[in-house]
């Protein structure tokens, strides 16, 4: 029993809970080693703070731990580093447990805290530098939206130099030797992990690494798998590389990308693909290519679309409706960011045409900028429907370029 | 008219009173971010680096929610909750704070 509240340095201690069985996590996650739901007791001379909670069906085991460390009485601060629920399962028993506890959460949780807990809690609310005390303990707040959701904090113990990260640097890898240097070989869970969770946040993992910069960093204490604490630099410039990783040369040359996706029936959305690319083409500073979605493996799409500046779109209209390939392709966004990006679509079509506003409109949830309206031509394009295609394509470079877009609604 | 510049996205339009920066964002395909819609969940905030006067006053859930930020800042609005509200002017906006 001894080992389940292993202690992480003299003043902290793990409390969570393991979940060897767990196979698929939040759907859409594979997690072959199972996963664990790491929540910390932090000892001070003037009381005691809880570093999360667990999953709702782990709380036995979090409070049979909790119990073994201290009373409830003692508990002065419950953080939360962010509200998922693997993370606030047991908070509202525990605040019914320690009623005299402080909870600290995020500016973005409070809203989020109302619709989890359905009841009045009282809270302080965290930014950037706030500092709470433990007496001799000393526990510092930093604002790190985003990682992965958008009221994820961090926060730093002084005294023990240890970095309660939240989400970031997790795996899903279920080992109860529990530190880095003592766990089984988790490097694909925690690569897996940072593709899958934290790839379409890569500049708010970078901004989040700017904030650790100043803190020496002994231990980082994840909310899932393994404590880092062999050398957690090694960790922080994982991240930081994959966060800042180009895959494609265009970039190195100062060039802007713009890649040209298309699917076509009878060539003719293929005829006004090629004409959009060369359109594109012919702003300096601006690299167009363009791809057959027919024949574009999955991998593939996801690297493009990544290291594009501007994405267009073209897919013909098939019982009122673009193509699957179009769809799987912006699916693809779900594993990256899209903010900032420019979008367009385009496409022909025999009688409704509805394909490239369809495309249009699920690029704007997706948050695309779409300065420009879908083009649309019917069956097999004229050469002046040709020179809209090319128009359309340099226009859409140009704003990838800078060019100011100025309109009146 | 009162033109509207949206500094993140190089875009300037001109827009008549009344019309919501949602509607903005809506048509000129700007890539500010908006989560709820409702003025609960603060992503959609910006930074009116001009003009916050032709904008529509705070009302009191964009107030009580900017609050939870506790910050000294008057030129952040959430702009779910925002509308241009004047014939004539000048807007500055970058999204975020």
């Amino acid at each position: 029993m001894l080992g389940s509240v292993a202690k992480i340095s003299d003043s902290v201690n793990f409390i969570g809970a393991f979940d060897p069985q767990i196979r698929t996590f939040d759907i859409i996650m594979k997690t072959a080693n199972g996963s664990s739901y790491n929540s910390y007791l932090i000892r001070g001379s003037e009381g005691v703070a809880i570093m999360d909670t667990v999953k709702k069906e782990f709380s036995d085991d979090f409070f049979k731990r909790l119990e073994l460390l201290c009373e409830y009485d003692e508990i002065k601060y419950i953080v939360l580093h962010h509200l998922e629920p693997d993370h606030s399962g047991a908070l509202v028993e525990l605040m019914e447990r320690a009623p005299q506890a402080k909870l600290i959460i995020s500016g973005r949780a409070v809203m989020m805290l109302k619709g989890l807990v359905k009841t009045d809690i009282l809270f302080e609310v965290a930014n950037t530098g706030k500092i709470i005390s433990l007496g001799d303990k000393t526990i510092e707040f930093l604002s790190t939206p985003f990682l992965h959701w958008p009221d994820t904090m961090s926060s730093y113990l002084h005294e023990d130099k240890i970095l309660f990260s939240g989400d970031i640097f997790g795996s899903h890898y279920y080992d109860e030797r529990l530190f880095d240097d003592k766990v089984g070989d988790f490097d694909y869970a925690f690569k897996y992990y940072y593709d899958h969770i934290m790839r379409p946040f890569k500049q708010y993992v970078l901004q989040a690494l700017k904030l650790y910069e100043k803190f020496e960093i002994d231990i980082i204490a994840p909310l899932h798998g393994p404590i880092l604490r062999s050398n957690p630099h090694y960790y922080l410039d994982k991240y930081a590389q994959w966060s800042s990783d180009k895959k494609f040369r265009k970039h190195e040359f100062g060039k802007k990308m713009l890649c040209v996706f298309y699917m076509s029936s009878y060539s003719n959305t293929q005829m006004m693909a090629q004409k959009v690319m060369e359109g594109a083409d012919s702003i300096d500073g601006i690299v167009a290519s363009m791809y057959d979605l027919a024949s574009l493996d999955e991998s593939n799409m996801i690297d493009l679309l990544e290291e594009s500046d501007a994405i267009i779109v073209g897919s013909p209209t098939i019982n009122g409706d673009a193509v699957k390939p179009a769809w799987d392709l912006l699916s693809c966004m779900a594993y990256l960011e899209s903010g900032g990006k420019i979008g367009a679509t385009f496409g022909s079509y025999g009688w409704t045409g509805e394909a490239p506003e369809m495309l249009h409109d699920r690029m704007k949830w997706l948050k695309f900028r779409l300065p420009v309206t879908p083009l649309k031509v019917k069956l097999i394009a004229t050469e002046e429907e040709l020179q809209s295609c090319f128009l359309f394509g340099k226009e859409v470079a140009e704003i990838t370029m800078g060019k100011m877009v100025e309109m009146e609604i | 008219m009162v033109r509207v510049f949206l500094k993140d996205d190089n875009i300037v339009v001109k827009v008549p009173s009344g019309k919501t920066l949602r509607d903005i964002a809506n048509k000129t395909g700007a890539s500010m971010e908006f989560g709820c819609r409702v003025g609960d969940c603060l992503t959609c905030i910006a930074t009116v680096t001009s003009g916050m006067h032709f904008l529509n006053e705070k009302n009191e859930k964009e107030i009580r929610a900017l609050e939870i930020l506790c910050t000294d800042s008057h030129n952040l609005r959430l702009m779910c909750q925002c509308s241009v509200e004047a014939e004539e002017g000048e807007i500055e906006i970058s999204y975020g704070f």
